[in-house]
């Protein structure tokens, strides 16, 4: 299965399984949406389950909400992150706050799928990054998958979690990768990073459509120069694997972060100060941190020079490897 | 109108005030059972509530009002942190909440204490809620009179103003979706009618039909601002035509003029799915306790909306009916007074929210990072560590 496919799947599955799931959002429905990711559940399950809506961000989030209080599953799609912060109210202060200020009387169980993430030459508002926003109010999951494997998972996991649930999804691989994914219904635990190479120099911890190419730059730099570097998928950002981080960085005692959003108060910000915190007498060297520029994601250049690249990836890990005080 | 000069701090336009749109109610299709002395000759009949009805809504009504009062002084002498009245509004969320079934979903904006009464609150746990205590539905986390229990099937507010209506909106999308009869209400303002979520729910509700009713309280001002700064059209009701929405205007201090056109949208709501009503009232008190109205609206406005208020109103009603006397008022206020003195003291007396409860609810179980928050918090409250 492509990401795309296995994100479709795990939609089906927990639809045929569970009646309270419905899907709402701009051309879901007939169309499949514009990246047919629910290609084909309309006429599976019909237009009351997968409903299409007027163009309305907020609205759709928000009517999302009043279903998850009233006992649906909803999953709102976003066409695309870049239009998600007209939702943002709704989802930091509607979605994310009624458990707590009901005094855990009420919960919304909704899924928000985000497609995400530059790399398809999509310019500024289709090749957003917008977690950090999302982490800063409690209340809500986000997971951000890059694998067939690990869509299928955490999709299914987030539809079947008791909390509201963001979930980034990786618009460049949607139909660049294959997996063997088994349409099982088993979900992936939220909060578990993936250790994807093994590595005694160097910690990366990444997330997103970049842990391919991290790991194309380890591999790289395995064959040319020798330095094993440690790849860690975070997978779930809130809440994150601290344990697996942090086990990492104490043996390799170097850590460079790698994210496409901007750089100021990006999660790599969260995942330094973390491991300063705890595990500051491991460290050889500072944490770099390879990021998206504080400005905005060009149309011409962006996916090369603003979303960091491998020559930016490789020179930050040279610099931890080679650090001296 | 008589003409006055205004009070000495007053900054606001310097124009007459307006006189209540319910002196032309007739001119400005706005539905009335009762006139203004209590007398049904209105454009709507008479609903002829049962004896025992008309009594529940005439003894809530004070009751709110009594509230009101008691909470309003308890503010003012520093023993409560702030206070968001409802004078003048009880008719319209009385005569609303009491049309709803049992069952129905009631979304709260924050001038409807007298809808937890109807369900069956306590008076203390209401004024637990007013003081922040633990004990209360919702663990002391809101400001006062941002009410709700799920037990009665009353949805808090979530304090933005307006966001909340499509929550009301999806929840009544989901019930039709699952084929219960449930239905919905949801209150809020007039100011609210100018954020995008009031147009994403009427726009939704015309497609969709979920069964609900959008009951906005029109109460003549949003904070300082007046009506006529809210919007240009010549009604709230109206929004509702450009989203197909069935609409009215009613009189909103006429309770059983509420009552009778809110019933009649619970029981259409099923076919036609939403409606939009406005109720005309009027905010007799202060925006908030934070508030001082001095600086934009003229006293003798107020005065003119205090022939309107809908206590005597209804009083008049049912003493013309033989249903009330002045014996059964004294006993009344005698009462309310009783039962609201015994629910201060006994809901001041219970404790406030201990620091480490705030960490719950924030996730059906907290992640590690709250459990160290919470942890750290106890830790240095108790000396370091
Ligand atoms: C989105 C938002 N903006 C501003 C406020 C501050 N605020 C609280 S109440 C209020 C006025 C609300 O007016 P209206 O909807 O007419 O209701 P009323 O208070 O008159 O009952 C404002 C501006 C808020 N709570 N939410």
């Amino acid at each position: 299965m492509t990401v795309l496919e296995a994100l479709n799947a795990a939609m089906a599955h927990e639809m045929a399984r569970d009646d309270r799931v419905v899907i709402l959002g701009e051309d879901v429905g007939t169309a499949g949406g514009i990246f047919r990711v629910t290609q084909g559940l309309q006429q599976r399950f019909g237009p009351k389950r997968v409903i299409d809506t007027p163009l309305d961000e907020k609205g759709i989030a928000a009517h999302a909400v009043g279903m998850a209080l009233y006992g649906l599953k909803p999953i709102a799609e976003i066409q695309f992150s870049g239009f998600i912060h007209d939702a943002f109210e709704q989802l930091m202060f509607g979605a994310s706050k009624y458990r707590w200020a009901t005094g855990g009387q009420y919960s919304v169980p909704m899924v928000v799928r985000a497609p995400s993430f530059g790399g398809i030459k999509g310019g500024f508002w289709h090749s957003q990054s917008p977690e950090a926003y999302y982490v800063h109010g409690g209340g809500m999951k986000i997971v951000a998958p890059s694998t067939p494997r690990d869509a299928y998972g955490l999709l299914l996991a987030a539809i079947r979690d008791p909390d509201p649930t963001l979930v980034l999804e990786p618009v460049p691989l949607y139909r660049a990768l294959r997996d063997e994914v088994a349409d099982d219904g088993t979900a992936l635990p939220i909060g578990e990073a993936c250790l994807v190479r093994e590595g005694a120099d160097v910690t990366v911890v990444t997330y997103g459509p970049l842990r391919h190419d991290v790991v194309a730059v380890a591999d790289e730099m395995a064959a040319a120069r020798g330095i094993e570097v440690e790849v860690i998928d975070l997978r779930s950002l809130m809440p994150f694997d601290v344990d697996g981080i942090v086990g990492s960085v104490r043996r390799t005692g170097r850590l460079v972060v790698v994210h496409e959003a901007p750089l100021s108060l990006g999660f790599g910000a969260e995942l330094a100060a973390t491991v300063q915190q705890v595990a500051f007498g491991y460290l050889h060297c500072p944490i770099e941190r390879v990021a998206g520029h504080d400005l905005p994601y060009g149309f011409a250049g962006g996916d090369e020079y603003y979303r960091p690249n491998r020559a930016r990836i490789g020179a930050a890990i040279t610099r931890a490897v080679e650090f001296s005080f | 109108m008589p003409t006055e000069t205004p009070p000495a701090q007053f900054l606001g336009d310097p124009r007459p005030a307006v006189p209540p749109p319910l002196d032309r109610a007739r001119e400005l299709g706005i539905h009335q059972v009762l006139d203004i002395e209590g007398r049904p000759r209105g454009d709507l009949p008479d609903p002829d509530l049962p004896p025992a009805t008309l009594h529940r809504m005439y003894r809530t009504m004070v009751l709110v009002r009594a509230i009101d009062e008691r909470g309003w002084r308890l503010q003012r002498s520093g023993r409560m942190e702030f206070w968001i009245p409802s004078r003048g509004q009880e008719a319209a969320h009385v005569g609303s909440a009491m049309a709803m079934d049992a069952d129905d979903w009631i979304f709260l904006a924050d001038r409807e204490p007298g809808a937890m009464l109807l369900r069956g609150a306590s008076l203390q746990s209401l004024f637990a809620q007013f003081f922040g205590r633990a004990g209360e539905p919702l663990k002391g986390r809101r400001l006062p009179l941002l009410l709700g229990d799920r037990a009665l099937n009353i949805v808090p507010c979530m304090t933005q103003v307006g966001a909340y209506i499509p929550h009301a909106a999806g929840a009544a999308w989901a019930a039709k979706l699952r084929g219960d009869g449930t239905r919905f209400i949801v209150y809020f303002g007039d100011g609210a009618t100018s954020r995008g979520e009031f147009h994403s729910a009427m726009n939704f509700a015309g497609i969709h039909r979920p069964p609900i009713i959008f009951f906005c309280q029109n109460n003549g001002w949003a904070v300082s601002t007046p009506t006529d700064r809210q919007t240009a059209s010549a009604s709230f009701a109206e929004k509702g035509e450009a989203y197909a929405v069935d609409n009215l205007r009613v009189d909103g201090n006429d309770p059983l003029a509420v009552y009778a056109v809110t019933r009649q949208a619970r029981e259409r709501a099923g076919e036609r799915g939403a409606s939009l009503i406005e109720a005309v009232t009027y905010r007799l008190g202060f925006h908030t306790s934070s508030d001082n109205p001095d600086l934009y609206r003229l006293p003798a406005e107020v005065a003119a909306w205090e022939r309107w208020d809908p206590i005597p109103r209804l009083r008049r009603y049912l003493e013309d009916k033989g249903l009330w006397s002045p014996a059964d008022e004294e006993e009344l206020v005698a009462q309310c007074q009783a039962e609201i003195e015994g629910a201060v003291a006994a809901a001041e007396a219970m404790p406030p929210p201990e620091p480490g409860g705030q960490f719950d609810d924030v996730l059906a179980a907290p992640t590690w990072r709250l459990e160290e928050q919470r942890a750290r918090l106890l830790a240095d409250l108790d000396g370091g560590g």
